[in-house]
């Protein structure tokens, strides 16, 4: 292969001025004011921006929108569109040079853009724990302590829909992006542009969630029921902004995702040679696909509430609170399984490595995954059964709801036959891999209260629902992220994490989520409401038992931080091509991947899954990689 | 991160350089698709506002009095989007036909008449005679025809740009451009996908099917928003 290296870097001014992440932010700042002053313009004279008492949601509407607009074209994602009307011919890649520039702005390679995510998502994900800890800082006494009513309450709609947003794409973002070209045999996602809007649209909505506090924040928790929502100060803006940029985000990551999967496969791997982490992509990215635009919709209707006095939620107006509710689970219980469904195929997929078994039931697995699929289109009213549905509803809505754990137990039944009689090694990801069998068991056991009429009406508002969904997400997604991190990161970076910090850090954080959440189950049984910063004297013990492990659960997250840092930016210590001597495809890679993947494209000729059945694959000298030795 | 690692990685050009069009062919057929679903469940929460709001009928504030939707403009709009979504299937066969001539024709036309559909809606907006905030029906017709609206403008975008490109090339209707038309990498010398020109014909696959779909789901609308 004849390799043309990038030429030698500019100085840093000249890197400075072009289209990368400064000028985005700086035309962001530029659009927002823009939309502003425009919006004042049209609806009325006032330019007393900031102190002005007498803002119109529209302003705040189009301020951010203008700020979205100005930072994209400061990315340069406005170049090609551009370029395109004007009749210049389709192509692919942007930015696909070597360097670091590549990360803070619009690059086109599937890995740069994984890697991105990686760390985007890390932020926010970090932020949105910090509004955690200030929660169980203020839930250390039964009455007031620091926060207002108010306050606390943004506090707890913040993290919720930080992590809910965000987390959607946890896996998707930085894995998928990353490995389902490279499992698959291709050299690039299907849509590269459409890859990185989706990831700079995220980051966008996350600044724009952020910044809710300048605003007042917004009182309704993540679910932003009406009519609280169009009472809500202007803070309610940003988050129908955010959920609306991050659903656009999830559409279109969905969407090419599927797209790349469907036509992109290597010859030779046939459906039933794919990886089960990229069925599980698959079958999230479809639920993307399709539920993310109910959301985007109803938010748009709620931003016509707000800005243009439209009554769909309002009853006195023609329209109907219900509404909001029923449109926001259609697309909201889909999502908890957006959530869990790239869990349970890393689960899958980490499980034959570190047991050295063929993953059990391949193909009940794939069943397993498709069916929670389809089902979480049939059970949204079940978060609706405290709101006064018709009751003759309700037996459907509980039925279809405990039918979920059938194909649910499928991915449980192949996880635990894969284990058994493996000869398991526990590393830290496998390490991980466990701790979703017994989170996600609890999390799964307490959902049936939950799906149950009559133990759903004593326990809906209460802590305990809270705990369960922390099992489910939580303890199904994201100690399996943190399993992917430990698995993949090497490859994707060429350095390896510190192995006993690894464990430090998994040990902590398994004991002190459990010891967090475990006690919610009581707390709620015990009634006290979600929502609600004071709460009976009786239960100060067990709330601050909760509050204690719940700051020693945050000092977990920054052992992995300080080890990702440690490990990636002062040790330094190579990571070996195959470390855990995997199967797959992206093990066969060197570390880490070159911009082009392959050399020449890879034939399939097995599935990744058959550890002790001979020799490595053929498919590894027919599509042997382009070194960087 | 291998800082420096990744300064000096290089990069296959030769390699990624020249892919053939069918892939990307068929990754765009295939979002035509996977974009129609996302845009059905997109109108599917408009549908099931309509109707809900309708059987609910709060505080009899469904439909008030004079609150009602000209069919006659609903028809004028609904009657160029189908137009135009026609015109540009009849390019797609003329296209396949070889006569690129009168693709590009009909290309034009569609174009044209698409943006005269969205011209009538923004004068419709203004002849309904009650405003958003009239009412359940006010709120669902405002709403869905504004999304709609918006829809159908980024599909005429999505012509514009094909038809823009068959007409920059019409004197080499395959083979490769000048070197730097297409976008993208500077270090690049050829372009990334071998006869990117070729790929007018899977856009228009894409586009005409995508088009058609959502000129269905206007024949929604104005079933749902102006006959019922």
């Amino acid at each position: 292969m004849t390799a043309v290296t990038a030429p030698l870097r500019p100085p840093i001014w000249r890197r400075l001025v072009g289209f990368n992440l400064l000028t985005g932010i700086v035309l962001g700042i530029g659009g927002w004011y823009v939309g502003w002053f425009g919006a004042h313009a049209v609806v009325g004279p006032s330019l007393d921006y900031f102190g002005d008492v007498d803002y119109n949601e529209l302003s705040v509407f189009m301020a951010y929108i203008g700020g979205v607009v100005g930072f994209l074209i400061g990315l340069g994602f406005l170049n090609y569109p551009a370029r395109r009307l004007l009749g210049y011919p389709p192509s692919l890649r942007e930015k696909e040079t070597g360097g670091w520039a590549r990360y803070f702005g619009l690059c086109t390679d599937h890995k740069v853009v994984g890697i991105q995510y990686l760390w985007g998502i890390g932020l926010f994900f970090f932020i949105g724990g910090l509004n955690a800890m200030l929660i169980r800082f203020e839930l250390l006494r039964p009455t007031h302590q620091v926060f207002s009513g108010g306050t606390y309450l943004t506090l707890v709609g913040m993290h919720g829909t930080m992590m809910m947003g965000m987390m959607s794409s946890g896996i998707l973002g930085p894995f998928a992006n990353y490995l389902v070209p490279i499992m698959i045999g291709a050299r690039r996602m299907a849509f590269p542009r459409v890859e990185a809007l989706t990831f700079w649209l995220l980051m966008a909505a996350g600044a724009i969630l952020t910044t809710t506090i300048f605003f007042g924040g917004f009182p309704t928790g993540w679910t932003g029921y009406e009519p609280l929502n169009v009472q809500a100060a202007a803070g309610m803006d940003c988050y129908i902004l955010f959920f609306a940029l991050a659903g656009i985000s999830m559409t279109l990551l969905g969407l090419n995702m599927i797209a790349t999967i469907v036509t992109m496969r290597a010859p030779g791997l046939t459906w039933m040679r794919l990886p089960i982490f990229v069925w599980g992509v698959l079958s999230t990215a479809s639920l993307m696909v399709l539920a993310a635009p109910v959301l985007i919709a109803v938010l748009s209707m709620s931003a016509l509430d707000r800005a243009a006095q439209t009554t769909f939620f309002s009853a006195s107006g023609g329209g109907s609170n219900y509404l909001y509710e029923n449109l926001f689970w259609v697309f909201g219980h889909p999502e908890v399984y957006i959530l869990a469904l790239p869990g349970f195929a890393i689960v899958l997929e980490l499980l034959p490595v570190f047991a050295r078994k063929p993953l059990w039931g391949y193909r009940l697995a794939v069943a397993g995954l498709l069916g929670v699929t389809l089902l979480s289109w049939m059970v949204w009213q079940h978060h609706l059964f405290v709101s006064g549905i018709n009751g003759d509803l309700r037996p459907f809505y509980m039925l279809s709801t405990e039918l979920i754990s059938i194909p649910t137990g499928f991915t449980f039944i192949c996880g635990l036959m894969t284990l058994w009689r493996g000869q398991i090694r526990f590393t830290v990801p496998m390490l991980f891999c466990l701790a979703w069998f017994f989170n996600f068991l609890l999390g799964g056991l307490s959902g049936v209260f939950l799906s149950d009429v009559p133990s759903d009406v004593t326990t809906h508002g209460s802590f305990f629902s809270m705990a369960h969904f922390h099992y489910t997400i939580m303890g199904g997604l994201v100690f399996t992220f943190f399993a992917a991190i430990y698995y993949w990161v090497p490859k994707m970076t060429g350095w390896q994490l510190n192995e006993t910090l690894g464990k430090i850090h998994f040990w902590t954080m398994f004991v002190f989520f459990n010891s967090t959440f475990a006690p919610l189950f009581a707390i709620g049984f015990l009634n006290q409401p979600r929502r609600v910063n004071v709460y009976a004297h009786t239960l100060q013990f067990l709330n601050d038992w909760v509050s204690v492990s719940a700051f020693c659960l945050g000092t977990s997250m920054l052992i992995f931080l300080f080890n990702l840092v440690w490990s990636l930016a002062f040790v330094k210590k190579p990571a070996l091509a195959n470390p855990w001597a995997s199967r797959s495809i992206e093990f066969q890679l060197p570390s880490p991947v070159p911009v082009h993947n392959f050399d020449r494209i890879p034939v399939f000729s097995s599935d990744p899954y058959g550890y002790g059945e001979g020799p490595v694959p053929q498919w590894v000298p027919a599509g042997a990689p382009a070194g960087r030795d | 991160m291998a800082s420096a690692d990744v300064t000096q990685e290089s990069v296959g050009y030769e390699i990624l350089e020249g892919e053939p069009p069918e892939l990307l062919g068929r990754n765009l057929v295939a979002a035509g698709h996977l974009l129609a679903g996302a845009t059905a469940f997109f109108f599917v929460a408009f549908v099931f506002a309509y109707f809900y709001l309708r059987s609910l009928n709060s505080a009899g504030m469904w439909k008030p009095k004079g609150v009602d939707s000209s069919v006659g403009w609903g028809t004028a709009i609904v009657a160029c989007y189908l137009l135009s979504a026609l015109l540009v299937r009849l390019g797609l066969a003329d296209h396949l036909a070889l006569r690129r001539d009168q693709w590009r024709l009909k290309g034009l036309a569609a174009l044209l008449i698409g943006i005269v559909g969205l011209v009538l809606q923004v004068i419709g907006w203004t002849q309904q005679g009650f405003g958003p905030a009239d009412g359940g029906f006010a709120s669902v017709y405002f709403g869905w025809t504004a999304f709609l609206f918006l829809f159908v403008l980024a599909t005429l975008l999505w012509l514009e740009m094909t038809l823009a490109t068959s007409l920059r090339y019409r004197k080499i209707p395959t083979g490769a451009p000048p070197p730097g038309h297409a976008a993208g990498d500077r270090h690049r010398e050829r372009h990334d996908i071998r006869d990117p020109l070729s790929l007018v014909r899977a856009e228009l696959v894409a586009l005409s099917f995508y088009w058609t779909f959502l000129a269905g789901i206007a024949v929604l609308t104005w079933i749902v928003l102006y006959l019922i």
